[in-house]
């Protein structure tokens, strides 16, 4: 399962998919979103990425893999618009 | 079923029979260039979404061969291949490959065995019409050198002088503006998973298009994101790599100078303009103490304004300007101003709301079953309704209630519209347009016409005709039956054609309609018609008919011979319609739906063949009669008439009962005897009930014990251990609970 919530925290692990995005808007679209943990992930889904930008977890923790750590980070972290 | 198989099995159903009428139209009127470009992009797309999906299951064969396909059709995409009879036949074999597969996937979850073995030969098959690849001749035109992204403005300092530090290293860099498509995600495409495979990625912004709607419009399977990346890589790897969203995103070769003179100039007043503009709003609307404060601020305004008109190219002339500033000051109030500022801000504003207007086709594909079920509940409500006037009944008779019976009756009409209603509401979902059996046609007749070599256009008219399912799937085999015969039998070949004085490209016509109650569907050609001189002497020579039964027909009952078992006249067996399946099983299948079918020929001038079939199976009507102490139903379409009989009016030929009806001589049977019912013998004196019905052309009397009333009931064919049972087309429940059996007088006769 690549979506893990554990806690306060939301784990997104391995490679996750398309079919994740509306399991995870459930998870985000809350008041008090909790901090997501990319540390496992391998791949985001696009999908996932405009759920990811639009929710704003409460924070997120960097990914392990270079590419999401190096063009996705900004995006995730950047003060919204 | 895995849900995501159970959704690939039909959407690549669709997907297919796209694609392969794309294709057929393409071949077929391939001279409007705007309509090809559309066509082949349909097709194009379509094969791509089969091969994108395909990627979920184990199922690399087929991914294989759509893939093969794909590459073939984006060079006709491309302009450098022409589309040749030759290339659709294959991609109509590999298309036909894939459906085979989709079909087996749908059974078994997984390919046939033989799949890699079948599929490597039609990919190399569609291999084999690809050019040669030639050295990279066909790259992009570089843009004079001076070609660049109008984005690389934003770019930070340090990315900056990386890319810079690559590009003078003589390294080829691309900028690439990538829009996804919003539906891109239900094709199967992850843009952030083809800009990964993007070797030497320099720079990624992924950016939301527009701002996030709210949390509860959000729908994260509409792209809303714009990706700009600058990469490496030569521009056609880059390309390659883009080629099946090629009209999503903008590859750009950067030139070599692109980034080291960043031209901030020319991109300022885009961005700058609106936040000037709006800052001088700002100040227009502060308060003002009095008339002289107002007037310096319109002073200060009209300043900055003057020198924005002077510096970028706004659409208002200086003697607007002046006439709104001098209007302004004299009267110390911001309005002239404020109404110079709407005039320039408008464009901007103008644009944004365009997306939010998108129409939104609602189609739902509901299971075939649940509409069943649903057709089943409606169908015992509708029962159950017909208990209320049995209880009302009861309430004036048992209950001596009058006011009770009839406040019933009003109840039953209310429920009885509503159910009635609602019946008809199922039954329009039920049906379908017969353009789903017509479908086919178009490449059926493609590949025969090229077999026998005789050139046939097919008119399809009426296809939107709607009929329901069951009456439509079942009219496939005896359609196209009739349409073989028509083109192996009917039309004849080029030569024969000329010489008869005909056009060289025969006709044939398929078209449906609606007639009341019935959907006709005919199929005309313009071939050389059926010859009744010929069909008496073929049925002769078959052992059908003996010469004086062959001379005394009609030439319309000769024509007719063609429905009866073991007729065919074609003089060699041909391996299209010589399949030892003959008219006989077309009028067998058509009698079986309930409909009627007849021919129409003259000879020289073509054949037309006439099916009509009632709209709607679910409800029958039928008429309910005792016999031997049990209650029957027949269908009331079989029946001509009711008569009482006096028992002196029948005559007995040999041991065959008999009367006369209007000078015709009617066969008489006794429907309790037909049923094998053990009856007491009829009272001598008493009327016999007769039920005069036609079956298959010949008019027969049915003795009954009583005549009942006529209903609708919905008629539920017999299943399971009585399946087998002759006699009997289905059951139905009445309104007071008993089961009525319907007779099949066809097979009782």
């Amino acid at each position: 399962m690549p979506l893990r919530a554990d806690g306060e925290v939301l784990h997104l692990e391995a490679e996750c998919g398309v079919e994740e995005a509306l399991a995870l808007l459930e998870q985000l679209a809350v008041p008090l979103p909790p901090t997501v943990d990319l540390r496992a992930c391998t791949h985001v889904h696009t999908a996932l990425v405009q759920v990811l930008t639009a929710c704003r977890p409460r924070a997120v923790i960097p990914p392990d893999d270079t590419f999401l750590a190096r063009w996705l980070m900004p995006l995730l972290q950047a003060p919204p618009a | 079923m895995n849900p995501l198989l159970a959704s690939f099995v039909p959407e690549s159903r669709d997907l297919l029979q796209t694609a392969t009428a794309g294709l057929l139209r393409l071949e077929r009127d391939a001279h409007d260039g705007a309509q090809v470009k559309e066509l082949i992009n349909e097709v194009f797309r379509a094969v791509h979404t089969i091969k994108g999906s395909s990627g979920l299951f184990d199922a690399a064969a087929l991914t294989r061969l759509v893939h093969g396909a794909e590459d073939l059709l984006g060079e006709v995409r491309a302009g450098r291949l022409g589309l040749t009879s030759d290339m659709v036949d294959r991609l109509l074999d590999a298309l036909d490959q894939v459906g085979v597969w989709v079909d087996a996937l749908e059974q078994h979850e997984c390919l046939p065995d033989d799949a890699e073995a079948a599929g490597s030969g039609l990919v190399a098959g569609l291999r084999a019409l690809l050019p040669a690849r030639d050295g990279g001749a066909g790259g992009p035109a570089a843009a004079g050198g001076g070609a660049r992204a109008d984005w690389l403005s934003w770019l930070t300092e340090a990315e900056r002088l990386a890319v810079s530090r690559r590009l003078g290293d003589g390294a080829a860099v691309v900028a690439i503006r990538y829009t996804p498509d919003e539906g891109c995600f239900y094709r199967g495409e992850d843009p952030l998973h083809l800009l990964r495979q993007l070797p030497e990625l320099l720079v990624l912004h992924i950016a939301p298009r527009t701002p996030w709607p709210p949390a509860g419009e959000f729908d994260p399977y509409r792209c809303n994101l714009v990706f700009h990346a600058l990469a490496a890589v030569p521009h056609d790897v880059a390309a390659h790599l883009f080629r099946y969203v090629a009209d999503q995103a903008e590859i750009v070769p950067l030139a070599p100078d692109a980034l080291l003179e960043p031209d901030v100039a020319d991109d300022a007043p885009a961005v700058l303009l609106p936040c000037l503009l709006a800052e001088q709003r700002r100040i227009l609307a502060l308060p003002a103490e009095d008339a002289e404060e107002m007037r310096r601020r319109i002073a200060v305004v009209a300043g900055a304004l003057g020198n924005l008109l002077h510096g970028a190219d706004l659409p208002v002339s200086q003697a607007e300007f002046d006439a709104a500033v001098s209007h302004a000051l004299d009267t110390g109030r911001a309005a002239p101003l404020l109404a110079l500022l709407d005039h320039l801000e408008r464009p901007a504003v103008a644009a944004a709301p365009e997306a939010a207007t998108r129409p939104a086709t609602r189609v739902l594909k509901v299971d075939q079953e649940r509409v069943d079920r649903l057709m089943n509940l409606i169908g015992e409500l509708v029962v159950s309704k017909n208990a209320l006037p049995f209880l009302a009944r009861r309430a004036e008779q048992v209950h001596g209630s009058r006011e009770m019976s009839r406040e019933i009756k009003d109840q039953y009409a209310v429920i009885d519209r509503l159910a009635q209603e609602m019946q008809g509401a199922i039954m329009q979902v039920r049906m379908i347009p017969v353009s789903e059996v017509f479908a086919r046609f178009p490449r059926l007749v493609r590949d025969l016409a090229r077999k026998l070599d005789k050139p046939i256009a097919l008119v399809i008219a009426g296809e939107d005709t709607a009929a329901d399912k069951t009456i439509i799937e079942s009219l496939g085999d005896p359609l196209l039956h009739i349409v073989r015969n028509a083109i192996d039998h009917g039309i004849e070949p080029g030569p024969q054609r000329a010489a008869a004085g005909k056009p060289g490209g025969a006709t044939l016509r398929l078209s449906a309609r609606q007639e009341g109650d019935q959907v006709v569907i005919e199929v005309e050609d313009d071939g050389r018609g059926i010859d009744p001189v010929r069909m008496r002497r073929s049925a002769v020579d078959k052992g059908l008919l003996d010469a004086g039964q062959a001379g005394r027909l009609s030439d319309q009952d000769a024509v007719n011979l063609i429905f009866r078992a073991g007729f065919s006249t074609a003089a060699a067996i041909s391996d299209l319609s010589g399949r030892g399946v003959g008219m006989d099983v077309v009028r067998t299948t058509i009698d079986r739906l309930g409909g009627t079918i007849g021919v129409a020929s003259v000879v020289g001038r073509g054949t037309s063949v006439r099916l009509s079939l009632p709209l709607s199976m679910a409800i029958t009507r039928v008429m309910t009669v005792e016999a031997g102490g049990t209650q029957f139903g027949i269908p009331m379409e079989l029946i001509a008439e009711t008569v009482r009989l006096d028992p002196r009016r029948v005559r007995t030929i040999k041991h065959a009962q008999t009367f006369v009806l209007r000078d015709e001589v009617v066969p008489l049977r006794r429907l309790a005897d037909l049923l094998g019912m053990a009856t007491p013998p009829p009272d001598a004196d008493a009327h016999h009930a007769v039920l005069v019905v036609r079956v298959g052309g010949a008019v027969i009397g049915l003795v009954v014990d009583r005549f009942r009333e006529g209903m609708d009931v919905i008629l539920k064919p017999m299943d399971g251990v009585l399946a087998g049972l002759r006699g009997y087309a289905g059951t139905a429940l009445l309104g007071d609970g008993s089961v009525l059996l319907v007779l099949d007088l066809k097979e009782l006769l």
